[in-house]
């Protein structure tokens, strides 16, 4: 491979990094949106189970993609990177990445679902007619696709460039397994062998392989899409119209993105909806930064790595999915009549915790004492969403049940 | 439907499935289902979610409910069982099963553990039951074939050697992840009396259940999502159920015929088998050839059906020794809340006691951890009934919080001697078909009650480990009713002895060349695994041996 180097590959996996990011980011949205109340519209309850199945789905392959960025950060450290958490926010550029279509928040849809099937594509994946109707991409420029599969084939060339002695620098007690991390499948990354078993897996449970196009997540968006057509036609056969997805806007920001002039961005205008959002992305930083730790501290005292993943994990399932889905019932403002909001996953700096880790268990309970204040003070407002008082609730016992008391600081 | 085909199977369950899908490439396949096929998933589970009396069997009624019941299902002990009351005698058989495609499966557990190498050597090891015609060495490979079809999570590395249960190949997925409670247990366990004169020194740790239920999308099916309503139904497919194989053998040009009550298997006067007789759900009767059938009906129909046809029983073997794994329950409320109900009723047990010289003298066991919370005697509408003599309000909704978050279970299944006592036989009470009801005889002894006391003991140990109060904890003893766990085995046992067996190691009939038995009534003694894996592989195995011997008949 010509220009493989260390550079060129931290470059690489950190593109990767934001990639997987940023589409967990994109299926969670989508799978926030869903509706899951049969008093919500017109659904009748045999499509609420489908809405339920697909959030299920959803939300796996959302956590799939959680488990690629943990792995990337594995394939980062033993090359002697670090983890990388940062990803630009949303709307993006269309011209970001090389990928063809933006990531986008936008809710649960064909359109949406079409989206998510291209960026799993399959290199030998023909069909793409869809792709050329739905977003008016030429055939031309889908060849051309640089998708999530090609990026890991990259990538892959990369590590079998570089000789093993010369690569592998990292300090093999920073590589995180399944015994600290709940990932079922992460490899520890130490080799070229390692690095290419985790690439395959990151590249099966995408865009699978020649045996396997079912079960992968493009398989899955495509069975979906398939499964949504079929509702939407039973339901047009019987005069009505089959609405699985509340009315959330598109790319919502909040206030505090200051650089609110991006294309396609939607301002947040209700103030308590803009609060919510708020506290959702320093919850969503919160998590990000307490995972990132994990990843770059090697053993901490007292179980402190395994406690500060489960508490991460426990935080995107039991706080943020019930945040989310708060937003999604609440009105995104003035300008947008009839449309709900939805978490914009704003991410401004990057703040890691400290090295020390008395220090960062100071922090990260300064963090969830601020953040669960101002949570419940939200929950008291009259327009609070049951699941947002939950959402708290469930934020409250992580930090109750996994956090320490740190040593006393003198000075 | 034609009349001639190469091979016709008796019963749409998981083993008639499984052959049929493999035989059906090659040959022409009739299968054969007393029940219907039912509707969709989701109205199934509608069905369960408004029935009054929510029993295994709820989901599967036929809507509407038709005139006559012609394959009647057992849900209790005694609407479709012809034996003693069972609110006069609690060893009576309790065990249901489900007459419809895909069978028994669409209401298992989906736990897959495999028979241990010494399960198939009972009577030369500890001098009970019979040995089996085959070793667990004959079946390994079978076993891991039959784990990719079934789909199946679990840790390959944890479970390889396992009492010398040699693994060759890799889970088809990773282990369904632990939950909490597994976790908290197995910190428990570290604190909890773990030395008993009758077992051996090792520790007790938790082993993951290996369970055909999707820790991943897998064969088209979603990755489980946590529903915890696997018993009676998986809402979103991914538990397997047999029903998985019978589309694939329809795929495969299979032709399945539901709603057809096999009446009687024929034969000519050499003994060879000549096809069946059935009858409809309208009662019309019908006849069909073929040159080899499969009987697969589960181990109480596949007995019964032999019985009224008079066939194979030189041995009077059939319908004799029937099995279950006498199962039970013990309770307790944790210290600390253990959150069940996230994930599948259990994901973890314990293997330590499967195998043993004690078993000698009592039963072996396995236990499982259980993840939803009170299990099935201590439900959490169960606890809202109790305290709502006692409390209302906020009050009662803070107790009944506290309680559920708390209760934590512990199952056994427990192995029992293959007893000829224990039977199948025809009933002078017949269904609506006017076809015999299953009389049973049925009895569990010593060998098995004396197991339970020594299981209470252990339970103790670990219940009292998570911080129970004694007076919290609910113990099996003697005189504790068993629960039934829905593996009926050994009616139709395997062996080399014809006058002792009814089928050899293939599964043929020693008394009819071409005809051959699937299904756990073929199995002689039961172990402590649930059969289901156990049955799927044996399937398999049957499978290429009736395609060889097709494929001989035609030279």
């Amino acid at each position: 491979m010509k220009n493989a180097s260390r550079s060129a590959l931290i470059s690489l996996l950190s593109e990767a990094c934001e990639l997987e990011h940023g589409l967990a980011c994109s299926y969670l949205y989508a799978a926030f949106t869903l509706k899951l109340s049969v008093s919500e519209n017109d659904l009748t309850w045999q499509e609420f189970q489908s809405l339920r199945i697909w959030a299920g789905q959803l939300y796996f392959i959302a956590s799939q993609e959680m488990m690629h960025l943990s792995q990337a950060w594995n394939l980062l450290t033993a090359i002697g990177g670090t983890p990388y958490y940062m990803r630009p926010n949303f709307p993006q550029g269309h011209k970001y990445y090389p990928i063809g279509l933006p990531l986008k928040l936008e809710p649960f849809g064909r359109r949406a679902l079409k989206r998510f099937t291209f960026y799993e594509l399959p290199s030998h994946v023909s069909d793409t007619a869809f792709l050329e109707k739905e977003f008016r991409i030429k055939l031309s420029a889908i060849e051309k696709a640089f998708t999530v599969g090609k990026l890991y084939t990259e990538i892959r060339a990369c590590f079998n460039a570089i000789p093993q002695d010369e690569l592998f620098i990292g300090d093999k007690s920073l590589q995180v397994g399944a015994d600290i991390c709940h990932f079922n499948e992460i490899v520890k990354v130490t080799d070229r062998e390692s690095a290419n078993r985790a690439i395959d897996t990151i590249m099966e449970q995408g865009e699978g392989n020649s045996n396997d196009q079912v079960d992968c997540h493009y398989g899955l968006f495509v069975r979906l899409d398939k499964e949504l057509d079929q509702l939407e036609q039973a339901a047009r056969t019987r005069s009505g119209k089959f609405e699985p997805a509340r009315p959330a806007i598109e790319d919502p920001i909040t206030s505090f993105d200051r650089n609110m002039g991006p294309q396609g961005a939607h301002k947040i205008e209700d103030p308590y909806t803009n609060d919510v959002a708020i506290l959702f992305d320093n919850v969503y930083s919160l998590m990000l930064r307490m995972l990132q730790y994990v990843f770059q501290s090697g053993p901490l005292p007292a179980d402190g790595q395994r406690r500060f993943a489960e508490a991460a994990i426990q935080i995107m399932a039991r706080a943020l999915k019930p945040l989310g889905e708060a937003l999604t019932l609440l009105p995104a403002g003035p300008s947008y009549p009839g449309k709900t909001a939805g978490p914009a996953f704003g991410l401004y700096r990057h703040v890691s915790l400290p090295a020390d880790f008395n220090a960062a268990t100071i922090m990260v309970n300064e963090r969830f004492e601020e953040l669960i204040a101002e949570g419940r003070k939200l929950s008291t407002h009259p327009k609070a969403p049951a699941v947002l008082l939950s959402g708290i609730s469930k934020l409250e016992d992580i930090a109750n049940r996994l956090m320490f008391t740190p040593k006393p600081i003198t000075v | 439907m034609d009349k001639n085909y190469d091979v016709i199977i008796i019963g749409a369950g998981v083993a008639g499935a499984l052959i049929a899908d493999k035989l059906a490439k090659k040959w022409k396949v009739l299968l054969l289902e007393a029940g219907e096929k039912g509707r969709e998933r989701v109205e199934l589970v509608g069905s369960y979610l408004t029935a009054t009396a929510q029993t295994l069997g709820s989901p599967y009624k036929p809507v509407p409910a038709p005139a006559k019941n012609m394959a009647p299902s057992p849900d209790g002990t005694n609407d479709y069982y012809d034996q003693p009351p069972g609110t006069e005698n609690p060893m009576v058989f309790k065990s249901t099963y489900e007459r419809r495609v895909g069978g028994s499966t669409w209401h298992w557990l989906g736990n897959c553990p495999r028979l241990l190498p010494s399960d198939f050597k009972s009577n030369t090891l500890y001098g009970f039951g019979k040995d089996w015609p085959i070793t667990y060495d004959d079946l390994e490979p079978w076993y891991c074939q039959a784990e990719k079809e079934l789909g199946v999570a679990g840790d390959h590395e944890q479970l390889n050697g396992l009492f010398g249960a040699h693994r060759s190949q890799a889970f088809p997925m990773n282990r369904i992840w632990p939950s909490y409670s597994d976790l908290k247990v197995a910190e428990a366990l570290q604190g909890a009396a773990q030395q008993w004169s009758d077992f051996n020194n090792e520790p007790m740790v938790l082993f993951c259940t290996p369970q055909a239920r999707n820790s991943v999308p897998y064969d088209g099916r979603p990755v489980c999502t946590g529903n915890s309503s696997c018993v009676p139904i998986c809402p979103v497919g991914a538990k397997y159920d047999g029903s998985v194989h019978v589309n694939k053998a329809v795929a495969n040009k299979a032709t399945l015929s539901e709603k057809s009550i096999v009446t009687r298997i024929t034969a000519a006067k050499d003994g060879s088998i000549t096809g069946v007789t059935f009858i409809d759900w309208d009662g019309r009767e019908h006849s069909v050839s073929a040159k080899l059938v499969v009987l697969a009906a589960n181990a109480i129909e596949s007995p019964k059906l032999l019985l009224l046809s008079g066939l194979a029983n030189r041995s009077d073997q059939v319908g004799r020794n029937l099995m279950d794994h006498p199962q039970g329950e013990g309770l307790c409320v944790s210290r600390e809340p253990l959150f069940p109900f996230r994930g599948p009723p259990t994901t973890s047990g314990i293997d330590k006691f499967r195998d043993g010289a004690f078993r000698k003298d009592f039963c072996a066991f396995r236990m499982s951890m259980g993840n939803d919370g009170g299990g099935r005697t201590q439900s959490p509408a169960n606890v809202l009934n109790q305290l709502l003599k006692t409390d209302f309000g906020a009050s009662l909704r803070t107790k009944l919080r506290e309680k559920v978050i708390r209760q934590f279970r512990i199952s056994f299944l427990a192995e029992m001697k293959p007893l000829p006592s224990n039977r199948v036989t025809l009933s002078s009470q017949v269904d609506d078909a006017m076809i015999p009801r299953p009389k049973l005889s049925f009895n569990v002894d010593d060998y098995t009650m004396k197991g339970f006391d020594r299981i209470a003991d252990v339970m103790r140990s670990i219940l009292l480990a998570l911080g129970s109060k004694p007076e919290d904890l609910v113990l099996p003893n003697h005189s504790t009713p068993f629960l039934a766990a829905g593996h009926i085995m050994g009616t139709c046992r395997m062996g080399t002895d014809p006058n002792d067996s009814v089928v050899d190691a293939e599964c043929r009939s020693h008394d009819h060349k071409n005809l051959f038995i699937a299904g756990s009534s073929v199995f002689p003694t039961g172990g402590t695994a649930n059969p289901t894996l156990t049955i799927a592989a044996i399937s398999l195995r049957m499978a290429q041996s009736i395609d060889n011997q097709l494929k001989m008949s035609q030279t």
